[in-house]
């Protein structure tokens, strides 16, 4: 019953938590916010994923042998957690830094070009067109 | 602000109530087992792959593919930040003057700490949990915390540009590829691991190319970031002297 | 086992408020701090899910290399949020 619980109520705020940073990506005033708010949304993307690998097991231990000859096969089986999510996790996180440290260069560009971080303005000042609320 | 508080105790209690109503309702049968997939992988790691550690195993034999052209994206997004950033070298020697004399001894011996506990987090990728990709961020962390208090100029001063450093990770993960591409000399599939490399150098376990992997991707990985944080931390009014605008 | 079910259960909820705080705040020094107690939430969740080779690399890369890369483009560009 717990487990049960546990389980939804993680699903359940794993699945806000998305929603909440897709409101800060479209309705952030600052390009700056966007891009936190882009960060929040690819960490809880990656959790998703490695919680997708999880189940119950007492104690939980990660997928590692403790020797080459390959001894506890038997216990690793029953108590490792799923080694697939988290190599295709592991790569996730250090390209996701490179590529918003490629959006943050192009931030601190457009604030040298248009003097505000603002996104409407950002966008008024670099092409002449009027943005509508 | 108020009404800031009121929406957060609003999304908790309807997220706790939908939660309890779900489990009492449905009580869904929660995962006991590992996935068929995963015990392949675990039971079979050190018999293929020559290391105790499953993930490392996949990253770089099972998927090892995959995680070369990750690499080269990495390599892409790196140098495209940098391009956007090009500055000439005599206005980021400017910028030399970093904080006070305490500041940067602490940061000395605090650096050297988590350079050594990276190298160790790295060197030991294939036998325990750790890797490339951990070790490489563990020495860009030392790096962020080094370049704000000693000031990008005198570090360039010192030889450390950010030329050498993309240098450094172009020799990397040209490393990388060849020792990818090695084994099709002998007419194995690319990225082969056990029937091309040695599981164990003079009773060192390296686990084929494994190690050498984690190896050049910590080199790649902490070069990159450190050039990112070299030209982050010049101050914008180096900018309006010397470079083209 | 009820520990390691009480760590998933707390930690889950800590990570909705620090969410919700970092992206409703308008002051955004203050918006990296929640977005940094963010990733250390969601670090204690990965590690009760034990897989620490991602604990490892996400505490590196989510609250040291995120926040000082975010610190460095807030004192390049402006702090508030109008």
């Amino acid at each position: 019953m717990l487990e049960a619980l546990t389980y939804i109520l993680i699903i359940a705020i794993l699945g806000l938590n998305a929603l909440v940073s897709i409101y800060g990506i479209i309705y952030g005033r600052s390009l700056v916010k966007k891009l936190i708010s882009l960060t929040i949304l690819s960490d809880t993307v990656l959790v998703a994923v490695i919680f997708a690998g999880f189940y119950y097991a007492y104690p939980i231990v990660p997928p590692v042998y403790q020797d080459l000859a390959g001894t506890g096969r038997e216990f690793l089986v029953k108590h490792a957690s799923d080694p697939l999510p988290q190599a295709l996790v592991l790569t996730g996180i250090v390209i996701g830094l490179a590529v918003n440290a490629l959006i943050a260069f192009g931030i601190i560009q457009a604030y040298r070009l248009a003097k505000t971080t603002d996104a409407r303005k950002v966008v008024e000042t670099l092409s002449g067109v009027e943005v509508t609320e | 602000m108020s009404r800031r508080i009121l929406v957060l105790m609003l999304l908790f209690s309807a997220t706790l109530i939908v939660s309890f109503t779900a489990t009492i309702i449905l009580n869904p049968a929660t995962p006991s087992e590992l996935k068929e997939l995963a015990k392949y992988y675990v039971l079979n790691t050190i018999n293929e792959t020559a290391s105790p550690e499953a993930v490392t195993a996949i990253v770089w034999d099972y998927r090892g593919l995959d995680t070369i052209y990750e690499t080269l994206v990495l390599y892409l997004a790196i140098v495209g930040g940098l391009a956007i950033f090009k500055m000439s070298e005599e206005a980021l020697l400017k910028t030399r003057i970093g904080l006070t004399l305490l500041t940067k001894t602490s940061t000395k011996i605090i650096a050297l700490l988590i350079t050594s506990i990276a190298a160790a987090i790295a060197f030991h990728g294939h036998l325990s949990p750790g890797g490339g990709f951990p070790g490489g961020s563990a020495v860009a962390v030392a790096s962020m915390i080094i370049i704000p208090v000693f000031a990008a100029g005198t570090l360039i001063e010192k030889g450390i540009s950010s030329t050498k450093l993309v240098a450094i990770r172009g020799a990397a993960l040209t490393a990388l590829g060849l020792v990818a591409l090695l084994p099709v000399v002998r007419g194995l599939e690319i990225v082969t691991n056990q029937k091309f490399y040695p599981a164990s150098i003079l009773g060192l376990p390296i686990s084929g190319s494994l190690s050498l992997y984690n190896l050049l991707e910590s080199l790649a990985v902490a070069s990159g970031f450190t050039a990112v944080a070299l030209y982050l931390s010049i101050p914008e009014e180096a900018y309006k002297g010397g470079s083209s605008a | 086992m009820i520990a390691s079910i009480l760590l998933l259960i707390i930690a889950s909820l800590l990570s909705l408020f620090f969410v919700y705080m970092a992206v409703t705040e308008k002051d955004l020094l203050k918006a990296v701090a929640y977005s940094a107690g963010q990733s250390i939430t969601y670090s204690i969740l990965l590690q009760a899910m034990s897989t620490p080779d991602i604990v490892m690399t996400y505490v590196a890369v989510s609250v040291g290399l995120y926040s000082a890369l975010l610190v460095f483009v807030i004192s390049k560009t402006e702090r508030f949020e109008r």
